[in-house]
């Protein structure tokens, strides 16, 4: 007879395991006290602020219920402000994938320039949006701006036109801008992608008979149809939110013609002293941004 | 028909010669293996008759019509690659209709189409999933179903099981013999396992730098290799080369005088430098006596043969294969006996042409009996 030697049962964790996740929350602390502190709290504040009637200057006032979220949903601002975001983040979110995809398609091939052209594409995106929009500016405005000259010699225009201070040439004319600025970011992520396709799959097709445009409809695209469900998901949430590009543009005119909710907030808070207000909208602009962030969520869940 | 020839084919990528004057002539129904190792022009060769490459000069012809400017899509031929290139966002029924459907068939005959070859490669349970949710094995027989579904004249296959376990492997192999059996299609098949060479093919084409060493049966590439490369390339461990003098009718190596037969070889075969080659079968390893005095260096038992590696005074090691059970120890002292039957001499070059006048090797065999 022998005895066979088990280990004794054990209960929890060994004192390595205990360790080791001491040592992974001491790690990951310094994070979560930066991450309390510049998110958390903000955010948790900005829900305090929105039951308040607060005015800026003295950050004082008194406690007024759900009166400026019912102001929110009765006053018919924040719902055009609503509109005016959503035309703005359309527009300028679909022209940034066309001219980013087309772009990234021409950069994949394989011509001289391809390196060169790859590091120009991207200027328009590192560029500091002020001095973009300082030039834009110039170039849109109706007294000397080079556009409308451009126009005028070529005998589109006879009269020199108001870009950005009428409708719909503003919105017209920040859709345009914002798509400029941002599509280097569709063309560095589709490229990125374009080069782990692997050329088996395009010869395999070659084999199967498949000509250019059926490859790209067969190979390339569903290729790219997770990257781009990401890209439109994360540009959507930031074009949603942008600030310094329209305030700098239009600061949101003609009158509140390019006034997304980004600018509605900054006015009621800073130009209206009305604080209280303004976090209500900013809650309620999150509750919107809430609804791509959890399509993001689940998509790149879905993906690892 | 379907015969695949090699007319003065050349191929460079810029200033690189993959291939030079490529002339292979693979018959109505061969299974011929393109084998040697990476970079031998193997794959160049058999991109170019895909179409995937086009050749910098010469003729392809596939039933005797030239294919150079016939796209692939055009040349009815299928090609199954190494890492199967399925679509991987079409499922396995997709994937395998896909060259009928950009063929404009229509959908009933694309079914029974697939439905057939899924029932030949047994994919009928897989035919709605998708390519990432199959093992290896399967994902390989569906580039075969995809290959084969359209019936083309000519079967491409580059290196299509190394990505499989060794297991599964052996397996592959004996479809792929069944699967040309049955199909009787012509198949060139690219490969840099020599295993897989000489067991499935007809005809095997060995390369090496660009050119074409030996196109011959598996037989005739193992028994009368065309040169030192070949020799020294096929079997497992491959075939020993000692450098050493001819003399009359003895072959000096290190003062040992092993004897040859001189009508046995070409008359090219002069007195001077030359270079005998023996298969490790055909070394004998003996205690005492006349021959060879070498020393054990490592003794391989790898179950059913012992593979025996020996170094001669000089330095220079010989592989040896004997039985199983034999008991030899690292560093004893051994005397060497070469069967003459195994003999074989090339020129002493660098890459020596084989001297032997080509007698079957079972008459030569007999002869020394």
């Amino acid at each position: 007879m022998t005895t066979i030697a088990t280990d004794p049962p054990r209960n929890g964790p060994s004192p390595l395991e205990r360790s080791y996740s001491r040592l992974g929350m001491l790690l990951i602390a310094p994070t979560i006290v930066v991450f309390s502190a510049v998110i958390v709290y903000p955010l948790l504040a900005a829900i305090y602020l929105s039951v308040f009637s607060i005015y800026t200057p003295t950050l004082e006032g008194e406690f007024v219920g759900a009166d400026n979220y019912i102001e929110m949903l009765t006053g018919g601002v924040f719902w055009s402000s609503l509109l005016t975001t959503l035309i703005w983040t359309v527009g300028t979110l679909s022209l940034q994938i066309v001219f980013g995809v087309g772009l990234a398609l021409l950069l994949h091939q394989n011509i001289w320039f391809r390196s060169l052209a790859r590091s120009l594409v991207l200027f328009p995106y590192f560029l500091s949006t002020v001095v973009a929009v300082l030039v834009w500016r110039w170039l849109f405005n109706d007294l000397y701006g080079a556009l409308n000259h451009g126009l005028m010699q070529v005998g589109i225009i006879d009269m020199p036109l108001d870009w950005l201070g009428s409708m719909p040439n503003a919105m017209i004319g920040v859709i345009l801008v914002g798509a400029w600025k941002y599509f280097p970011f569709v063309v560095i992520a589709v490229l990125a992608r374009l080069q782990t396709i692997p050329e088996n799959l395009y010869e395999a097709a070659r084999i199967d008979g498949a000509g250019p445009i059926a490859r790209f409809w067969d190979v390339t695209l569903p290729q790219l149809r997770s990257v781009l469900t990401v890209i439109i998901l994360l540009r959507a949430i930031w074009d949603f939110k942008e600030f310094d590009l329209l305030y700098l543009l239009t600061g949101g005119g003609p009158v509140t013609s390019t006034q997304t909710l980004s600018l509605l907030v900054y006015q009621e808070a800073f130009s209206l002293n009305r604080m209280g207000q303004a976090a209500a909208y900013s809650v309620g602009m999150m509750l919107v941004m809430l609804v791509f962030m959890i399509l993001y969520i689940r998509r790149t869940k879905e993906e690892s | 028909m379907a015969n695949v020839s090699f007319t003065n084919v050349r191929k460079s990528f810029g200033d690189f010669t993959a291939l030079e004057s490529l002339d292979l002539e693979i018959h109505d129904g061969e299974f011929v293996a393109l084998l040697g190792p990476s970079g031998c022009g193997k794959s160049t060769t058999l991109r170019m008759l895909a179409g995937l490459e086009f050749p910098t000069s010469g003729d392809i012809s596939i039933g005797g019509r030239v294919v150079n400017d016939l796209a692939p899509g055009k040349r009815d031929i299928a090609m199954v690659f190494q890492s199967y290139a399925l679509y991987p966002h079409m499922t396995v029924g997709e994937n395998i209709a896909y060259p009928l459907k950009k063929r404009g068939l229509k959908k009933p005959e694309r079914d029974e189409a697939v439905r057939r070859a899924a029932e030949l490669l047994q994919l009928e349970p897989l035919l709605n999933r998708k390519p990432k949710q199959l093992s290896g094995g399967q994902q390989q027989r569906v580039a075969l179903g995809r290959a084969l579904v359209r019936e083309p004249r000519v079967f491409l296959l580059d290196e299509p099981l190394s990505n499989l376990d060794a297991k599964l492997r052996s397996y592959m192999r004996a479809e792929l013999i069944e699967l040309h059996r049955r199909l009787g299609k012509t198949m060139v098949y690219v490969t840099h396992d020599q295993l897989e060479a000489m067991t499935m093919a007809d005809r095997i084409v060995v390369m090496h730098g660009g050119r074409v060493q030996q196109f011959d049966t598996p037989d005739a590439v193992y028994n009368r290799p065309a040169n030192r490369f070949v020799a020294g390339f096929i079997g497992t461990p491959p075939m020993n080369q000692i450098e050493g003098t001819v003399q009359g009718a003895t072959f000096v190596v290190n003062s040992h005088r092993q004897p040859i037969k001189r009508e046995a070889f070409a008359a090219s075969l002069v007195d001077g430098p030359a270079v005998m080659g023996v298969r490790p079968e055909f070394v004998g390893i003996h205690d005492s006596g006349d021959g060879l005095p070498a020393t054990v260096r490592l003794a391989e038992n790898t179950g059913h043969e012992t593979i025996v590696t020996l170094e001669l005074p000089d330095g220079a090691r010989i592989m040896s294969r004997v039985e199983a059970g034999r008991k030899l120890s690292v560093g004893q002292p051994v005397i060497l006996r070469f069967d003459p039957a195994g003999i074989h001499l090339f020129e002493a070059t660098e890459n020596g042409a084989r001297l032997n006048l080509d007698i079957p090797v079972a008459a030569t065999l007999s002869q020394s009996a």
